[in-house]
């Protein structure tokens, strides 16, 4: 089911954010959104995934309980180790005992390249190996919509390009839909089967292409 | 070079106590040119004589009784109030009605004289249970503060994260709230430990509280023997002191790997 935005009204203060705003997203295909910054690309995946309200419209196809989300930053428990991490999400597993989804959280490590860093905690890991955790966490979660907020924007260029290929590699499997948002057309490119560009606020859709 | 290294270490370890010796030393050394000055132990007793002092109250069982009730109503009165501070601060810090109704109570507690909830306590309730009482109305202030304040504190985005995967609110209080809360809860410990002493033998005192610590410093004063005056402060303070490490100990050997990063990695 695609995601259909309707007459979506947002703002803060004085700032119109979104006014009468429509989209449709396609479902199990990766829509790429560029912008310029404070746009509101943020904002339009917190109004899907709830963590903002929007004044009025409504967004429609989109099960609550059902996303994933890849922040800006991992957002990781830093008490927690990679693995407990993991289990956060999954609800009936006990965080510290192995249970159930431990073998497809083994199996996630792998396919990330951070099978052996399963008892480590976040702050020993790098940048790169802890947003890799944060992807491993998104696909894990059993969702029907990705959220992908610059997930790749903190990185450096080889590392991007590995976990970019990771990201399309574990996409491959399930073929969520996604919802990427970046300042980086050459990411976008990569990634999106179909690129939106907004324009500053109020948002408006400036051009809409798919690559494939 | 590995054991160059420890050798390091244990000498910077050894210069560092060799430090904290001297600098109690200069103070004694003080405290007895100021006494040999004064030159009356009715006025201030010579390190020595608080010495002797101390030697001779040990001789008697009844000093380790005073002792051992005083540290029953700090401990009492600390524990109720840091539990109860844990628990009411959570829920405060979570519900805003319930932080709504509990704060007025404590802040008129917080800007109430110490010395009047003793005397006012000590009208309703037996004189022996006041110091615990009131260290719990003292301390619980301190604990539901820091414990509310660490809710507010904790990582926002961690929160968020936990809310887009749908996280039960038993998980998210357990293993994101409890854990962000954690070093909150141990400063309003300490701070609790150092403050209950304090107002445990205050309450002793206004209480008329036996046997007690508070009590054997009153008669001290009262029988003018400041040498055991010096005596019993110097028991307090030891008291304190060794009770503050060995909760800190207790603390450090407990803490996980990675449980002091409170900040989102």
């Amino acid at each position: 089911m695609s995601i259909v935005i309707k007459n979506l009204k947002k703002s803060y203060g004085d700032q119109i954010i979104f006014d009468d705003f429509n989209l449709v997203l396609q479902e199990k295909k990766i829509t790429g959104i560029l912008g310029p910054s404070g746009a509101g690309k943020t904002t339009l995946l917190n109004l899907c995934c709830g963590l903002e309200k929007p004044d009025s419209g409504t967004i429609e196809g989109i099960n609550p309980t059902s996303i994933s989300y890849i922040f800006q930053e991992p957002r990781l428990l830093p008490w927690r180790t990679i693995r407990e991490n993991l289990r956060f999400v999954f609800k009936g597993q006990s965080i510290k005992k192995s249970g159930s989804h431990d073998k497809e959280i083994d199996e996630m490590l792998r396919m990330v390249g951070l099978d052996t860093v399963g008892d480590y905690y976040p702050q020993e890991l790098s940048g790169g190996m802890r947003q890799r955790v944060a992807i491993a966490r998104a696909f894990l979660y059993p969702s029907e919509l990705l959220l992908m907020d610059e997930p790749f924007s903190s990185l450096d260029l080889m590392l991007k390009n590995k976990l970019m290929g990771d990201f399309l590699k574990i996409w491959e499997q399930d073929k969520r839909t996604v919802v990427f948002v970046s300042h980086n057309q050459e990411e976008i490119n990569q990634l999106a089967h179909e690129v939106l560009t907004f324009s500053d606020k109020p948002v408006r859709v400036l051009k809409r292409e798919t690559i494939y | 070079m590995i054991s160059t290294k420890l050798q390091n270490k244990q000498i910077q370890s050894l210069i560092k106590i060799a430090k904290k010796i001297g600098v109690a030393l200069f103070w004694v050394l003080l405290w007895a040119v100021a006494a040999w000055w004064v030159d009356s132990s009715l006025v201030l007793p010579s390190p020595l004589d608080t010495l002797k002092g101390i030697i001779t109250l040990s001789g008697n069982f009844k000093f380790f009784v005073s002792i051992g009730v005083t540290l029953l109503r700090v401990f009492g009165g600390v524990t109720i109030s840091v539990a109860l501070g844990l628990v009411l601060g959570l829920i405060g810090g979570l519900n805003k009605p319930f932080y709504e109704i509990m704060n007025p109570f404590v802040s008129i507690i917080k800007s109430l004289p110490v010395v009047s909830v003793i005397i006012l306590i000590n009208l309703w309730i037996a004189s022996g249970v006041v110091p615990l009482v009131v260290t719990f109305l003292i301390c619980f202030p301190v604990t539901w503060t820091n414990v509310v304040q660490g809710v507010h504190a904790t990582d926002d985005n961690l929160l968020q994260m936990a809310k887009v995967y749908n996280v039960s609110q038993q998980r998210i209080i357990r293993d994101i709230y409890i854990p962000a809360v954690k070093p909150y809860a141990v400063s309003a410990l300490m701070n609790a430990i150092g403050l209950g002493w304090k107002v445990t033998v205050t309450a002793e005192v206004l209480a008329n509280a036996l046997p007690s610590v508070g009590m054997n410093l009153y008669y001290s004063k009262i029988y003018l023997e400041t040498d055991l005056l010096f005596s019993w402060t110097f028991v307090i303070v030891m008291c304190s002191y060794i009770i503050e490490k060995v909760t800190l100990y207790i603390i450090e050997r407990n803490k996980r790997k990675g449980a002091d990063q409170c900040q989102l990695s």
